[in-house]
């Protein structure tokens, strides 16, 4: 009969009380897709820079295991970890992509596909998807942050307070701004009203 | 995909196909797993070496405080015992009562269950 696999809190007590490398390489196998994917979705696509981030998360992971107190899912953990991570990557490098202004969004407007009518149906998707990537990237830190917990990674606002560390009325603020703003630069795409 | 009380905070009819673009994105984002191709291998890699204790650390931690026991017990004979005879006298010396006894008890009890609830507490 096959057995159960360990639970995350069976791996993680593991790698705690033991030093056991297997366990947190289990925990790693089993997280990293989320993580990389959450990373990549807030670095706007960026997949070498968000794999670099993703291993850094991990290896903060590792050395904070012990402080770790399921107040929250352990997957949340990670996500506030990672945010964190791409937060003072961004700062550092201070990035051009997070400008928040309003010739940004302007231009994401203005290059969006106005595909309502031109583009083949085949082709609707990817071009909403791609347009879509780049009125993410327009949109502040914090409201792209916000956006990415609640709508990628499905969590809560007070989840997403916690990884944002942040009141739960401001991540709500950033999710409506971020929104807006999206709105804003995906306006070709909205259905049109007929009157 | 999409959390109920999130979903009605956030939306008006107005957003309704924003919402759909963003929840479908948001679908096909996390439908789609990233193969490991190597990454946990590298994160493994990345972590600092364990820290490596000699393997002769623990015996000689324990030979020596096994040397320190027996040289004191050699250098001091009988005053172990002479300190217990006189811990006892003192303390039978003391005269105690009853509502004495009851308060250590009530203490003891306090301590107990205060320690049992912060055991037991729920974050």
């Amino acid at each position: 009969m096959a057995s159960l696999p360990d639970s995350d809190a069976a791996l993680i007590a593991r790698a705690v009380v033991s030093d056991d490398r297997h366990a947190f390489a289990e925990l790693v196998r089993r997280h990293q897709s989320a993580v990389r994917a959450c990373l990549r979705r807030l670095t706007a696509g960026h997949h070498a820079l968000a794999d670099d981030l993703a291993q850094e998360t991990f290896v903060l992971a590792w050395r904070h295991l012990g402080s770790y107190r399921q107040e929250a899912k352990f997957s949340t953990w990670l996500y506030r970890i990672a945010t964190n991570c791409w937060l003072a990557d961004a700062r550092k490098r201070k990035e051009q992509l997070l400008g928040d202004t309003a010739d940004d969004l302007a231009e994401a407007s203005g290059t969006a596909f106005a595909a309502n009518a031109a583009v083949p149906d085949h082709a609707r998707g990817a071009t909403m998807k791609l347009d879509l990537e780049r009125a993410l990237a327009a949109l502040s830190e914090g409201e792209r942050a916000a956006i990415v917990q609640c709508y990628y990674n499905d969590l809560s606002h007070e989840e997403a307070a916690f990884v944002l560390g942040m009141p739960v009325g401001t991540v709500k603020t950033h999710v409506l701004r971020g929104k807006q703003k999206l709105k804003m630069a995906l306006a070709a795409w909205a259905p049109r009203q007929d009157s | 995909m999409m959390t109920a009380d999130r979903t009605s905070l956030d939306t008006t009819s107005d957003d309704d196909w924003l919402d759909a673009a963003v929840a479908a994105d948001a679908r096909e984002h996390g439908s789609s797993y990233l193969d490991d191709r190597g990454f946990t291998a590298r994160v493994m890699n990345a972590l600092p070496a364990p820290v490596a204790v000699p393997r002769w650390r623990k015996p000689a931690l324990v030979a020596l405080w096994s040397a320190a026991a027996l040289g004191t017990a050699t250098a001091l004979p009988g005053v172990a015992l002479d300190v217990g005879r006189e811990a006892f006298r003192l303390l039978a010396a003391q005269p105690v009562s009853l509502p004495q006894i009851a308060a250590v008890l009530a203490a003891i009890g306090v301590v107990t269950w205060s320690a049992a609830a912060w055991a037991l507490r729920s974050d």
